[in-house]
């Protein structure tokens, strides 16, 4: 199948570069005729100072980072190509003082770790100790008296979750502040590969741990980083690297070490899985510190990938890393994410080459796929279907905006449209490319956009980080009633209310409803304020005086392939009419409003997705 | 229990007799799909549609590798017992339903639908030279070619070789993204995870000026092709989804609320409506059968969602009197490990019983039960080839006898289906 998809896309562009006389392709300002850069696929040898051009650092602002303003774009082609691209690459060079850092909320309290793995150990301890998460029972004959325990426990997950999505938000806020955008990019890249998810790992400070190694390796050396990762204690519970233990090793660790990490499936042996796993009993963590277990390490014989060897952890990495293959798999899922879809066979030689030679170092393969002509070719430009994460981002960056707007909320539309940060769908990360879309997320992406361009305002926005759900919301109505607790949390809305007060050791739902409400007392809230931008002074800046020139420019702006000519007239039509005339000399506020609807339009495009 | 709107539940054949207009589903629907809806139909009464074109698939995703050995219990079996010290399930609580075999205490849904002879259980399900890869092992089941590269999906391929080829949404599937079960390179499967998605939000003129950009122009860019293609089905399908959605009233229960009993409702609903689909795929998501660790509690949770909303939605098929033409297939990517682990849990394993439900179905055992000593490194060697089962539904139910073709490779039908 890959080969023949291969030759239609390669048939494709043939007839494409045929008609490239009739110049129906990319703008022509300034750049090269599509005829060279259809002949560019494959090749990673660099463009020269005439081929760069605005469209290529467009291509480049989009891929590497998150895309940007025409005067953004304009800046980089100003320059010549390699010093845009260690603009790019050198990022450490650039003050992002300015960032903000994480304000944390403060949710945990001495005595909630280690944090039970379910609401029945929590309630085991309480019973055989006493207390538990920091909390004391209540004394013997007491109705309920181990409520207080559960309360705590749901108190944590719930917490943990609001907490994790304002680290989620603060990292969208990032994407879009930055002036390092590949060094979000890459965290972004590592968060997919090494991926983690809240679900299991339930503590917002080992992801946020987690998101700062990712970053602070980002475009570093992949050894550093792989082995942060394996000592990382979000990856340590995600992977059950707990239960790793010498009597009884645990295969899920070094299972996707190898699968997914660094060699990909069909390169090694299940023996070379067991082995590899015995290696790396015994590494855990305590709450947020990496740390040897030596009474559970097996620092016995292994035989791994054709070496036999006492080998702990670090030297299984050694070995992986002098694979041939994990400098290819590594590399070409970097150029994937960065370029296309299926890289051939002598690509995937030339960069895991580059990237061997540079023993592991990431800026070299990067500044190398920044600066090919593969890189800028038609095969490539426009050619990759933006992620959730990336849309919105970028959006965002394209309209101009210094902060990522808070309404509408971008975990609730990422999530929507398929990806969530913090929260990938299980240890593979997110399949991406075509996999974005089906007939749902393609209208839902639409309707994310208009969102943006069309924000509630605050009052009805109010605050879905406060919400209680159906269920306690009920429990709340009833306890204000004056009802007793098992009356407020029987189910359903037939039977008595009469019920007497139950003698039991605690109460579930109530506690899931106590957990809502301690977590929202204790979590920081989410200032709520919709993006401020003006449409009408960006085409009025531009020198755009008609309808067409209007449309032009927001084309341009948002667009990495232009509309076919007749979608772009409807949409001259569609602003000429809103306006009343296809000059634009309109009350501002009209105007504005136009525009946002030819935008939104615009952004609705099949062209749109394509980054 | 109101089932006066049940009279007004379109049957599959009135949809393919009088299309979207007779139903009065077409009214506001563009000109373009009415007109193509009709004469959809029209090909699927002379018989374009494969051999039964009556019935209907649907097919059951467990994710993460469903443990097996205490889904169908060896509950006179000292072995298991042995190696599962801690989790197994005991004799006296597993719901015996043959001499050997109990199902887990969770799976009353299938006990009742056992005893009314509508589930067969196939034992020992499996492909050789298996992968404890979630992704590789999942990607062969999706594929239906172990080990082969295939890419697309065995679903798609179905598909690809059963339906018309101007059928449309012959397959759907429930869920945020697309499995790869589903890729086919004809039908484009509908996949949508809420209803209420298949929406554009916009003003009349906005909205009016989108459905007016070009979704058929060629282009030479495959992946924008791709794109237009999607967002064509897209626009022909969202309101006949959102309709039979919002108009589907049950009074059936499946269960505790989300996951595969929403799903499994949004199935009754489009089936209700008179979708002319023909396979309908749902998952339980999120990787949930994944049971590494302290799994009792957990795994009693996931199997009595399963079993309750695959239950409830054979009743409900019952109700709106489309019992007979559905049949379901329940599998997962793998079992798990004979023994159980140092934390309670279990780890990757092999072959895994699957599941038909359905009134076609003839109930009972399927398939050799696996030894627990004769084991392939502690794993079970598998005793039936799953690819035995997708050719079991695909020409004893579905009535296509090509199975060959579509699954590269000769299968033998299980003789599941009366």
């Amino acid at each position: 199948m890959q080969s023949s998809y291969g030759q239609s896309h390669r048939r494709a562009w043939a007839i494409l570069a045929s008609l490239a006389a009739l110049s129906i392709c990319l703008p022509s300002h300034g750049a090269p005729k599509i005829e060279n850069t259809v002949a560019w696929a494959d090749d990673l040898s660099p463009v020269v100072e005439a081929d760069w051009s605005y469209e290529l650092a467009a291509h480049l602002l989009e891929r590497a980072g998150f895309g940007g303003t025409p005067e953004e774009i304009q800046a980089l082609s100003d320059m010549p190509v390699s010093e845009a691209v260690n603009r790019i690459v050198d990022y450490e060079a650039i003050d992002a003082s300015a960032l903000l850092d994480f304000e944390e909320s403060g949710l945990w309290d001495p005595g909630m770790d280690p944090f039970p793995p379910s609401r029945a150990e929590a309630v085991r301890i309480a019973r055989s100790e006493g207390q538990a998460l920091g909390v004391e029972v209540l004394s013997p004959g007491s109705s309920r008296r181990l409520q207080p325990v559960v309360d705590k426990f749901f108190y944590g997950l719930r917490a943990n979750v609001l907490e994790t999505r304002r680290v989620a938000l603060w990292w969208a806020d990032r994407m879009v502040a930055t002036p390092r955008p590949l060094e979000e990019k890459m965290t972004l890249f590592w968060h997919g590969h090494f991926a983690t998810s809240e679900t299991k790992v339930r503590d917002y400070r080992k992801l946020l741990l987690q998101n700062k190694t990712l970053r602070e390796h980002a475009t570093g050396n992949f050894r550093d980083l792989l082995l942060a990762v394996m000592r990382d204690p979000a990856m340590l519970v995600y992977l059950d690297n707990g239960q790793n233990v010498k009597d009884h090793p645990n295969e899920n660790f070094g299972r996707e070490l190898l699968e997914l990490f660094t060699m990909g499936v069909g390169n090694y042996t299940e023996h070379d899985i067991r082995e590899a796993s015995r290696a790396f009993t015994g590494w855990t963590n305590d709450v947020l510190e990496f740390r040897v277990d030596q009474d559970k390490h097996d620092d016995g014989m292994k035989e791994f990938l054709g070496k036999r060897g006492a080998f702990d952890g670090e030297e299984i990495v050694d070995i992986i890393l002098a694979q041939p293959v994990t400098a290819e798999f590594v590399s070409s899922k970097i150029y994937r994410f960065f370029v296309r879809e299926g890289p051939t066979a002598a690509t995937k030689t030339r960069l895991a080459n580059i990237f061997r030679e540079a023993e592991y170092e990431l800026k070299p393969l990067l500044r190398a796929i920044f600066l090919s002509r593969d890189f800028y070719s038609a095969h490539s430009v426009a050619t990759q279907i933006k992620s959730p994460v990336q849309l919105l981002a970028s959006t965002y960056r394209k309209l101009g905006l210094a902060r990522a707007p808070t309404i509408p909320d971008f975990n609730a539309q990422t999530r929507r449209l398929g990806q969530t940060l913090l929260y990938p769908p299980n240890v593979a990360g997110w399949s991406g490319g075509r996999t974005w879309i089906t007939p749902a997320t393609l209208l839902e992406r639409g309707n994310a956009v208009r969102e943006v361009l069309f924000p509630q305002d605050p009052e009805s926005f109010g605050h879905p980080d406060r919400h209680l759900p159906g269920i306690y919301e009920r429990v709340a109505q009833r306890l204000a009633q004056g009802m007793n607790i098992t009356n407020a949390t029987r189910s359903g809305d037939s039977g008595s209310s009469m019920l007497a007060d139950a003698d039991e050791e605690y109460n579930t739902r109530y506690g899931g409803y106590r957990g809502y409400v301690l977590a929202y007392e204790r979590i920081k809230l989410v200032p709520r304020q919709a993006a401020e931008f003006n449409l009408a002074a960006m085409v009025r800046d531009s020198g755009a005086e008609t309808a067409s020139e209007a449309v032009d420019h927001l084309m341009k702006r948002f667009l990495r392939t232009p509309l076919a000519a007749a979608d772009r007239d409807e949409l001259v039509n569609l602003l000429a009419k809103d306006v009343g005339s296809q000059s634009l000399v309109v009350d501002p506020t009209e105007l504005e409003t136009a525009l946002r609807s030819v935008l939104y339009v615009m952004l609705c495009s099949p062209e749109y997705q394509l980054g | 229990m109101d089932l006066r709107h049940l009279a007004r539940i379109p049957r599959r054949r009135d949809f393919l007799r009088q299309g979207l207009n007779g139903l009065g589903i077409g009214i506001g629907l563009p000109a373009l799909l009415r007109s193509t809806s009709n004469a959809l139909a029209a090909d699927a009464l002379d018989g374009g549609s494969g051999s039964n074109p009556e019935r209907i698939l649907v097919v059951v995703e467990l994710t993460g590798g469903n443990d097996g050995l205490n889904t169908v219990v060896p509950y006179r079996n000292d072995e298991y017992y042995r190696v599962r010290p801690r989790i197994g399930i005991r004799k006296d609580d597993a719901i015996a339903i043959s001499d050997e075999a109990g199902l887990h205490p969770s799976l009353v849904g299938f006990e009742r639908l056992y005893k009314d002879g509508k589930l067969a259980v196939v034992e020992g399900c499996g492909y050789p030279d298996p992968s404890l890869s979630h992704f590789s092992s999942m990607s062969f089941w999706h594929t239906g070619v172990p080990n082969g590269g295939e890419t697309l999906g065995w679903v798609g391929r179905f598909a690809d070789a059963y339906a018309d080829a101007g059928i449309r949404n012959a397959v759907v599937n429930i869920g945020p993204s697309q499995s790869l079960a589903v890729r086919g390179n004809v039908h484009p499967p509908l996949v949508f995870a809420e209803p209420a998605q298949l929406r554009r939000e916009g003003s009349e003129t906005e909205k009016r000026s989108i459905a007016s950009l070009d979704l058929n122009a060629d282009s030479q860019n495959p992946t924008l092709a791709f794109l237009r293609s999607v967002a064509r089905n897209a626009a022909d399908s969202g309101a006949l989804v959102r309709d039979a959605w919002s108009s589907y009233r049950t009074p059936v229960d499946y269960g505790i609320a989300g996951g595969l009993s929403s799903d499994l409702r949004k199935v009754a609903a489009l089936i209700a409506a008179g979708l002319p689909t023909q396979v309908y795929y749902v998952a339980y998501r999120g990787n949930s059968f994944d049971t590494h660790v302290h799994q009792a509690d957990l795994h009693s949770r996931l199997l009595m969602y399963t079993a309750d909303a695959i239950r409830g939605f054979m009743v409900d098929m019952g109700r709106i009197g489309r019992a007979a033409d559905v049949a379901m297939m329940v599998f997962t990517e793998f079992g798990r490990r004979i023994e159980e682990n140092a934390s309670e849990g279990t780890d990757h394993g092999t072959a895994g019983p699957m599941f038909l439900v359905g009134d076609g179905v003839k109930g009972g055992f399927y398939g050799a039960t696996p030894s627990l000593t004769d084991t392939d490194a502690g794993n079970l060697k598998m005793t039936t080839d799953f690819r035995r089962v997708y050719a079991t539904m695909i020409s004893e139910w579905m009535g296509h006898t090509d199975t060959s073709s579509i699954l590269k490779g000769e299968f033998e039908p299980l003789g599941a289906f009366s």
